[in-house]
């Protein structure tokens, strides 16, 4: 894999209508680090991610990650960069197949065109195993080997999630944000998916972003995190350090509270 | 989910393959037996039907192509095309126009008629690449209603482009030929059956079709068709996953082109003549039926849906004096035509009320992987979550 680059977020501003979603958010995300990014609901969390992603295109301020300026890039162009996602709500087709779900994260890395696919050219069936079988490599590691053949709706939910990370995983990228990626899920499933998203870190040694709202897996995970708040930042460290922030105490529960969750 | 994780993680990259599970190639499958008993009923068909069969069955594998078109655009890639019949016309006229002599006075550049098809249909793709960059842009109802317009403008130029088009009269279609194989009524007699056009035809017919089934199958089951079904259940997701949207929305419309210029094409042999009427809002909404009825995004559902449609009007001209209801055309009662229309339109809503997926599920629902009941599929989305 070649080297992972770092994310630098400066002065990242995003606007709706007069709402101003994110304003003058910076984080840095250093290289094979995973960075939380944290925040009550409407924070903004989200909306950072769907420019990072290039589903929204930011107002001002700019996004690069290594030496490539990542806003007003078209999503595609960013995922060809190596940035993946996951999103907070499934986007996995239900009724197509895990293993045809992962083999989608090998788009950008795969060349087979529609004349190619058509004619089954010997070049489109060597590149399909080829993939097949890293698809069938990527599944176990997160633990989905034996539902590559089922379609992705008659998963638990948590299941689905997983196979969701995996086919971010798929794409290999060099940096993969996951939105909520142990939301709705049970403390078994939790503890799973933590354990996947540890095993990514050490193993493949690319750069994680992640919004969570489960703050014993940020704690676990996390290098750094970033708090929002009204799409402003208002802490950023060590998570031990954002944790007793006076700010994010207030931010989370309000102005006399002592303890955050 | 049964292992656990802690396992499986460290194994990581370094995991060995699994065996895939590869059917043995003998014995055959008993629906390989059936695609053999089917094939060869349907070669020898000419032998046994009389013209009018004949032609029916050539009108449904054309439709079959064209509804395979536009169910890769329709039903693989979520794209709503009201257009459709535009597109045939684009071939039909397109082959008469490269393939005529000037004999009758409008406008033909002669070429040799194979080549004049395969033009046709490369102008029917051209026709809907021009149309893409409206299509890479629109979406839903919205990219209906333009397709729409085309209807109307094809309308128009057929009418009015009278040295083109030969006006309301429309223009005859010249026999296709190739390589001195002339698929006319010039005697041919084979096995004691003389074979006109139809029964030559016939051939043409399922070799066409069974290659755009292929080859639809192919893009379908392969990276372009996994690409066309994320954009229509999770758009934004498709260009976050690297596929460039826009881009595979022009290609889908494009390749559902050239299948409706391929389907006009071989109308245009059948019918041998072209007349604009045909080519009329009516047509589409044909197609987008065949699609709902036979089953969205797949190739044997488009085909099983066009047969039905294109077949049921002919069933029932044929057999009207059996049937209760239905009068011969221009008697007062229920033309044959409309009782068809009447009875496919009750089959899209049936089909949309009990059997979502389309007569093909009715084939597949037995061979599909169990669903597992022990394991509840909390917060499924349904098709329509894509974004809150």
């Amino acid at each position: 894999m070649t080297a992972v680059p770092a994310l630098e977020v400066t002065g990242l501003t995003v606007r709706f209508a007069g709402l101003t979603a994110l304003d003058a958010v910076d984080f840095r995300v250093a290289p094979g680090t995973v960075h939380a990014v944290i925040g009550p609901n409407g924070a903004g969390k989200s909306t950072c991610f769907n420019v990072l992603s290039g589903v929204y295109r930011a107002a001002s301020g700019s996004v690069r990650l290594g030496d490539e300026e990542l806003t007003g890039l078209p999503p595609h162009r960013i995922a060809a960069l190596g940035v993946a996602r996951t999103f907070q709500n499934l986007a996995l087709p239900p009724t197509a197949t895990v293993a045809d779900s992962l083999l989608l994260g090998r788009h950008r890395l795969t060349r087979t065109g529609f004349v190619a696919a058509g004619l089954r050219l010997p070049s489109a069936l060597r590149e399909e195993r080829r993939h097949r079988e890293r698809v069938r490599e990527i599944a176990q590691f997160v633990g989905l080997g034996d539902a590559l053949d089922r379609p992705a709706g008659s998963l638990p939910y948590g299941a689905q999630k997983l196979a969701e990370l995996a086919r971010a995983l798929c794409m290999e990228p060099s940096l993969l944000l996951l939105d909520e990626p142990v939301a709705g899920m049970t403390a078994d499933e939790r503890r799973r998916t933590a354990a996947v998203i540890a095993g990514v870190r050490d193993s493949l040694g690319i750069s994680i972003v992640l919004v969570e709202h489960d703050m014993g897996v940020v704690m676990r995970l996390a290098d750094t995190v970033t708090v929002l708040d009204f799409g402003r930042r208002i802490a950023d460290g060590t998570p031990a350090a954002v944790q007793n922030d006076p700010a994010v105490v207030r931010a989370y529960l309000g102005e006399d509270a002592e303890e955050p969750s | 989910m049964s292992d656990a994780p802690g396992t499986t993680v460290v194994a990581g990259r370094g995991a060995p393959p699994a065996k895939t599970a590869l059917r043995p190639a003998w014995p055959p499958r008993p629906r390989t037996y059936l695609w053999i008993a089917g094939s060869v009923l349907l070669l020898a068909l000419p032998f046994y039907l009389d013209r009018f069969w004949l032609q029916a069955g050539l009108f449904a594998m054309a439709a079959a192509i064209g509804a395979i078109g536009i169910n890769m655009l329709t039903g693989s890639t979520g794209q709503l095309s009201m257009g459709h019949a535009f597109f045939l016309a684009v071939g039909a006229y397109g082959y008469c126009a490269f393939a005529g002599d000037g004999g009758d006075e409008l406008t033909g550049l002669g070429l040799p008629t194979a080549v004049a098809a395969v033009l046709a249909v490369a102008l029917a793709g051209l026709a809907g690449g021009l149309f893409s960059p409206i299509a890479g842009r629109l979406r839903g109802a919205y990219l209906g209603i333009a397709t729409l317009a085309l209807i109307f403008i094809g309308q128009h130029v057929l009418f009015n482009a009278h040295d083109l088009t030969g006006g309301f009269n429309g223009r005859d279609v010249p026999p296709l030929n190739i390589l001195g194989f002339r698929f006319d009524d010039s005697e041919l007699v084979v096995a004691a059956i003389p074979f006109g056009s139809a029964e030559k035809l016939w051939y043409a017919g399922l070799v066409l079709l069974a290659g755009c089934a292929l080859f639809a199958r192919g893009v379908l089951r392969g990276r372009p068709g996994r690409a066309m079904n994320v954009i229509r259940d999770h758009r934004i997701a498709a260009g976050v996953m690297g596929v460039p949207v826009a881009r595979y929305r022009a290609a889908a419309f494009v390749l559902s082109s050239m299948y409706a210029g391929l389907a006009g094409v071989l109308l245009a042999l059948v019918f041998q003549r072209t007349v604009p009427d045909y080519f009329g809002m009516v047509l589409s909404l044909e197609y987008l039926a065949m699609i709902v009825i036979g089953g969205l995004g797949s190739v044997a559902g488009a085909v099983v849906g066009a047969a039905f449609v294109s077949l049921l009007p002919q069933v029932l001209t044929r057999y009207s004096d059996a049937l209760p209801l239905v009068a011969e055309s221009g008697t007062g009662g229920v033309a044959p035509g409309e009782a068809a229309r009447y009875l496919y339109g009750a089959a899209v809503v049936a089909v949309v009320l009990f059997l979502p997926g389309g007569l093909i599920r009715l084939v597949t629902r037995r061979t599909a992987p169990p669903k597992h009941p022990d394991k509840p599929t909390p917060g499924t989305p349904g098709p329509s979550g894509e974004e809150r």
